[in-house]
């Protein structure tokens, strides 16, 4: 039916009103006036028919919706102020602590980098192992022959008890017919996982893994992105440049700590590696060996095959690094020992008159302290590990150093609002104390109080905070205001909620 | 202590209408006399303060019947309470606003 033109006014009217209402209740506002004037309009007809008093009554009705409106609306600017008004409170200082940590935990859990750490710390690598490297090379590169290896790795040793071989190349692999992609792969002893201690995930049963192809093993950073993190691609067969290889497993995220970039490792027999090109060995010393250790290293003599002697080093794979909690506890320490440098360690209780507020109040106060303290030290934490660890290209060593800055400042900066927010809270009601007012002149500081006095909202207190402390005002006090300054701080809402309408 | 809210003769009107039965705005108008501009936003208040409270009708109901569904009122226990205390204030607002059923046998 097309509406008349009475209809779109009233129309009009309500939608115009409807603009004055908060966008929470709109909806809900509009479907109640809409059906409340449909009924209105019916009921105005059937009594007086089409006529202009029945048209000017509804219209009536429909002006009112906007009384309406505004009404909702003041009842909205009156919450929003009372939202505001709880803002320095303890409860809401406790709920922003309490999201900060809850925001800095979840970070904690989606950031691969901090997840590939906490399987690091709970991955040990065993004491014996040593990378093998030439001393006379600084950097950790690949200095060892497959050929060399597999010499060693065919006699007796006295020092070691297990070898493992691996040399990274850039390999064109196919994964289905016609799709091919470079891969870094890593052509390693069949040993090297099994030496290292790592497990390879989605691994199939026995007879499955085993076959004629060589086994490979996937990054877990190439599992998701090439496989869209699909747990059964173990057992495919896929080309890695001239051969074929079966997928066994995925390494877990951030498992592989050795030197060089790999994608996945190719894991064949030993005599089955490429002869030509340079590699990284890894060894397990012996208790033998590892008497000859000093700290982290055990010099190694090699005989090369045309009889001359080369120097090695063999340099332990255990963790050089301290674990993210030595670091933050040793940051912590830090920062209290550099806290009272940069501000007052004192709680500012001291009261102008000999007035004690009562031992629930002061146990609430020091609850309310301790609660911030608590709340303060996780969010230092994982914050810190959120920044050492966001991303798993980090060098232990950078994360490390990372860490201990940004737990370091974290928690020192964060003690150091921790008490100057205590300080600044009324002693009855825990809220900030507001509306800082200049007293006073600085050139008269030796003759006459000169300061900033802040006030408690809820009327409890004053606060005077000396603008330079002297011998007779040396650190804030508190003024406890009696009941006849109530009417001061009265709420222009008291007397709303008794009388309505 | 709970202080109970002291209501104003319109507020105290629109709780009786409620009670007798005038569940939805454009009835307490046309019950109470008052305006649109006045009785939704004190039911608003009395909504926000606890007295009454609002449903909406149910929707087959409406479509049986051919018209858009209603929001009904109804008193609260505290609305009930508050009402008991405002009647003592005010003495003739039960003679001013019967109960719906009341109504219906006076003009029957």
């Amino acid at each position: 039916m097309k509406p008349s033109f009475f209809g779109l006014i009233h129309f009009g009217l309500l939608r115009g009103a409807s603009l004055l209402v908060p966008g929470i209740q709109r909806a809900e506002w509009r479907r109640e006036w809409n059906s409340e004037l449909w009924h209105v309009r019916h009921s105005c007809r059937l009594m007086e028919g089409a006529s202009w008093r029945a048209e000017r009554e509804v219209a009536s009705f429909c002006l009112g919706a906007f009384q309406d409106a505004f009404c909702l609306m003041r009842q909205k600017a009156r919450a929003d102020k009372s939202l505001t008004a709880s803002k320095g409170s303890a409860s809401h200082c406790m709920l922003v602590l309490g999201a900060l940590l809850a925001a800095s935990y979840f970070m904690t859990l989606l950031l691969p980098g901090v997840r590939a750490e906490h399987f690091l710390s709970k991955y040990q690598a065993d004491p014996g192992l040593v990378m093998i490297q030439n001393a006379n090379n600084g950097k950790a590169g690949p200095t060892i022959s497959s050929r060399q290896f597999r010499a060693w790795a065919g006699r007796r040793q006295k020092y070691f008890d297990g070898l493992a071989f691996y040399r990274i190349t850039p390999e064109v692999v196919s994964t289905a017919p016609h799709i091919q992609t470079g891969w870094e792969v890593a052509g390693a002893s069949s040993n090297l996982f099994a030496l290292l201690g790592l497990p390879a995930r989605y691994q199939p049963p026995g007879d499955e893994a085993a076959g004629d192809f060589p086994k490979l093993i996937l990054s877990d950073e190439l599992w998701k992105k090439a496989f869209g993190g699909n747990p059964n691609v173990a057992g495919s067969i896929v080309s890695v440049g001239s051969r074929k290889a079966r997928i066994v497993g995925v390494a877990p995220a951030g498992s592989w700590r050795l030197p060089g970039r790999v994608d996945a490792w190719l894991l064949e027999p030993d005599s089955q590696l490429a002869a030509e090109g340079v590699g990284y060995v890894v060894a397990h010393l012996t208790a033998l060996g590892r008497a000859e250790m000093w700290t982290t290293r055990v010099p190694i003599t090699a005989n090369i095959a045309d009889g001359s002697e080369d120097d090695l080093l063999g340099v332990s794979l255990d963790r050089d690094s301290a674990p993210p909690w030595a670091v933050y506890m040793f940051a912590v320490m830090l920062a209290l020992l550099a806290l009272p440098a940069i501000t007052s360690v004192s709680l500012g209780e001291s009261s102008v008159s000999s007035h004690r507020t009562s031992w629930p109040r002061r146990l609430c106060r020091w609850s309310f302290l301790i609660a911030k303290f608590g709340l303060l030290l996780p969010i230092v934490y994982f914050a810190s590990i959120d920044l050492a660890y966001w991303s798993v290209a980090l060098t232990p060593s950078s994360s490390v150093y990372i860490q201990l800055t940004a737990s370091f400042s974290i928690c020192l900066f964060g003690l150091r609002w921790v008490l100057k927010d205590q300080r600044q809270r009324c002693p009855v009601c825990l809220r900030r104390v507001e509306h800082p007012a200049q007293v006073g002149q600085a050139s008269r500081t030796f003759l006459d109080w000169n300061g900033t006095e802040l006030m408690c909202m809820d009327g409890h207190t004053l606060l005077h905070v000396p603008g330079l402390p002297t011998s007779w005002f040396g650190t804030q006090r508190w003024l406890y205001l009696d009941t006849s300054w109530g009417f001061l701080f009265a709420s222009p809402d008291a007397g709303i909620k008794n009388e309505v309408v | 202590m709970v202080t109970e809210a002291k209501l104003s003769h319109t507020a105290a009107m629109i709780l009786q209408a409620v009670d007798a039965g005038f569940v939805y705005g454009f009835s307490i108008m046309e019950m109470t006399g008052l305006p649109s501009g006045t009785v939704y936003p004190a039911m608003r208040r009395l909504e926000r303060d606890d007295l009454i409270r609002s449903q909406w009708e149910r929707q087959s109901i409406a479509d049986a019947e051919q018209r858009p569904p209603r929001k009904y009122y109804k008193l609260t226990p505290a609305g009930r309470n508050t009402l008991e205390s405002s009647r003592k204030r005010y003495p003739l607002l039960e003679r001013l606003i019967p109960s719906e059923s009341e109504e219906k046998v006076r003009q029957g």
